[in-house]
């Protein structure tokens, strides 16, 4: 444990001695809240700006569902021609669009209404909001269907009973939250690209110290190859758990962003990523044959993964067939749980999520570890 | 008493054997010499006293301890100068040594004691607080023998310590040898330098092919070579020399030209100089000097591998 102790003591001293690693490791993580903060806008009047693809033509239930989205709080309302509300979608003008399809209005009296499709680029914050309300009323028109039994006259006396219906309505305003949540995952979803960044760095060390053969040296003396690679992992653990929890706090206390789940429980899932960013590092430097072989595999897996699992913006954007693969990374996964725990999910929900990110850490641990007892020259690492 | 014994040792990686049955004792206050040429097996049998590979067949033994069985016991009582400098380049000359000491488990004020002694030793006192990468090759090497001493070894490991350095920086770490040597550690030394192992060692084990083809003091192993004779003359030009018809004189085992000095080996039983200045003659070279050499550890190598040791 002495000797454990004194590696740990000389990595953390050579590591913190430049301010460059200070920027790395702790600096980056506050620039990228700063860039979550500017990118996720602010919570003051956000409105969600919807296009409409009317293919239904002048039917009134098709028009009386468009002017009840139209009046719903905080949107905005286009109608355009699919072609154009594609191309708004693409450029970010549109945040969702709500296609109608022809005879919709046919099939809501029938009762077996047809599905109004959500096309969104920016995620379930964009779309959620309409396709609540959406479903709400469409379900409403689908019930006077049902009453009416098939009779078109009974559905239509119904439905202008129920147009011109009073519902007693006492409105309280709520802060809105949804930006500060949206900032607050966009903030760890940099930090998760951070994370591994600074985990490879870490482990890279111990590639370095093959390279210029300092390792031989701590191996000729008493020092064992366990406590030699222990403290390599107990120094990288160590910073990465510091950058959340100097990210967590920063953003919580100075910049006053909530992020919509408890601190414990976001130290916790984020903690249990460090763990996966480690063991994948681990595993990067035993399968790579020096220091800037690890530096080019980390390029190559690190920041694709990242942005395919919806770390730097919403996988939704990309198409189907990408979004497949985000299940198979652990990011997507910290992710899931953090959005799912910020709509309010209780914490059972996310046990899955939880397992499979545990799971990823045992899977990298051992790959690391069958590899380095595979090479013939790191075998005295282990 | 011998301070290291090794027992048939041998170390095999797959079908190749590096080191094969390998046996040799240093006594306690030798500079023992260990020669070979590269690929013989010297490093591997280096790194297997240092506990750097796992042995494959036989024994080593430490102050009579098997480094096996008491690897820690063995680990403490050995430093080691690898022939590579190992040392960080982002930490002080100081920092060095008192991180690589500090392995040892030593601490504290007598961490900080021994770390400048060690400095002091190797003649970088003054430099304790200047990064390696302001240094020389041969300041680099001498850092790189101060951070194998702080823990004070019993025996020191020397594998090519002076490798690329400038004649000053040289003279030093043989010195300093000299010194460590006089302060009671005992110095196993490899190098390509025939010079610095005659100058400085004691006894020597010659290794080729992973096996020990002679040991002994440098008497004993000059003995090998007192059929021969070596005889160097010193020319104007080299340029109508025929080593073909220098061979053929009775005797001459062997001829080379460096520069403008031929290197005859020859039977020391036959007296063939007149020879050998009458063909030079008739060849028109110009001879300036004649010089008979005692054989050296150079010709003994020769002798034995049938190689020079640069080869």
């Amino acid at each position: 444990m002495r000797d454990t102790l004194w590696l740990i003591r000389k990595t953390l001293i050579s590591t913190f001695k430049t301010y460059k690693n200070w920027l790395f490791y702790l600096g980056l993580p506050l620039l990228a809240i700063l860039l979550a903060i500017m990118t996720r806008g602010h919570s003051e009047d956000v409105r969600v700006n919807i296009g409409i693809v009317n293919e239904d033509g002048k039917q009134a239930i098709t028009l009386d569902t468009i002017a009840f989205i139209g009046g719903m709080h905080s949107t905005n309302l286009v109608e355009l021609p699919k072609e154009e509300a594609d191309e708004q979608i693409i450029a970010g003008d549109l945040d969702a669009a709500l296609i109608f399809p022809a005879g919709f209005s046919q099939t809501v009296k029938s009762g077996n209404p047809e599905s109004v499709r959500i096309v969104s680029v920016k995620g379930t914050e964009a779309s959620d909001y309409v396709k609540a309300n959406l479903n709400r009323y469409i379900d409403n028109m689908t019930l006077i269907s049902k009453a009416a039994g098939g009779s078109e006259s009974k559905f239509d006396r119904l439905y202008a009973e129920y147009k011109a219906s009073d519902f007693p309505l006492s409105a309280e305003t709520l802060q809105d939250r949804s930006a500060g949540h949206a900032q607050a995952y966009q903030s760890i979803g940099y930090l998760a690209v951070l994370m591994l960044f600074a985990a490879g760095n870490l482990s890279g060390i111990l590639l370095k110290e093959r390279e210029n053969r300092t390792y031989r040296r701590i191996m000729a003396s008493p020092v064992s190859a366990r406590s030699y690679v222990s403290s390599n992992i107990i120094v990288n653990l160590a910073v990465i758990v510091a950058q959340v929890a100097l990210t967590l706090g920063v953003m919580t206390q100075i910049f006053g962003v909530k992020p919509g789940l408890p601190l414990g429980v976001a130290f916790f899932l984020l903690c249990l990523y460090a763990l996966v960013a480690v063991s994948l590092s681990l595993a990067v430097a035993a399968f790579a044959k020096s220091s800037m072989e690890a530096g080019a595999l980390q390029q190559m897996l690190f920041f694709p993964t990242s942005l395919l699992a919806g770390c730097m913006f919403p996988i939704a954007a990309m198409p189907q067939a990408m979004q497949s693969i985000a299940y198979f990374l652990p990011q997507y996964w910290l992710l899931e749980a953090f959005g799912k725990l910020q709509l309010g999910v209780a914490l059972a929900e996310v046990i899955p999520s939880v397992l499979i990110l545990v799971s990823f850490a045992i899977f990298f641990s051992l790959t690391a570890v069958y590899k380095f007892g595979r090479n013939q020259d790191a075998r005295s690492f282990i | 008493m011998n301070i290291l014994e090794i027992d048939r040792l041998s170390k095999t990686f797959g079908d190749f054997v590096a080191v094969d049955q390998v046996s040799l004792s240093i006594g306690e206050g030798e500079i023992f010499g260990f020669l070979g040429a590269n690929g013989a097996g010297k490093s591997t049998t280096i790194h297997m006293i240092a506990s750097l590979l796992r042995i494959s067949k036989g024994e080593i033994r430490l102050l009579g301890k098997d480094i096996t069985k008491h690897a820690n016991f063995a680990k403490k009582n050995i430093g080691i100068v690898p022939q590579e400098i190992a040392i960080y380049e982002d930490m002080t000359a100081y920092e060095n040594v008192r991180f690589f000491a500090g392995l040892y488990g030593i601490r504290g004020s007598e961490l900080k004691e021994r770390t400048l002694e060690a400095l002091e030793f190797v003649g970088l006192g003054d430099k304790h607080a200047v990064y390696p990468k302001h240094f020389s090759g041969g300041m680099k090497r001498r850092l790189n023998i101060a951070c194998a001493i702080a823990h004070r070894p019993k025996l020191l490991i020397m594998d090519e310590p002076t490798v690329g350095i400038d004649p000053q920086s040289r003279n030093h770490i043989l010195n300093s040898v000299k010194k460590l040597n006089e302060m009671g550690c005992t110095i196993l030394y490899t190098s390509h330098y025939m010079e610095e192992v005659e100058e400085i060692c004691t006894r020597i084990a010659i290794i080729d092919h992973g096996k020990i083809i002679a040991q002994g003091t440098k008497k004993e192993l000059k003995a090998i070579v007192t059929d021969q004779k070596n005889i160097w003359i010193e020319v104007r030009s080299t340029e109508n020399a025929d080593p073909g018809k220098l061979r053929e004189i009775a005797g001459v085992k062997q001829v080379e030209i460096e520069d403008r000095v031929i290197k005859f080996t020859s039977d020391a039983g036959v007296n063939n100089l007149n020879k050998m200045i009458q063909q030079l003659m008739a060849d028109e070279i110009e001879i300036r000097s004649v010089e008979e050499q005692e054989p050296n550890l150079e010709s003994v190598f020769l002798t034995l591998t049938g190689r020079s040791l640069r080869d």
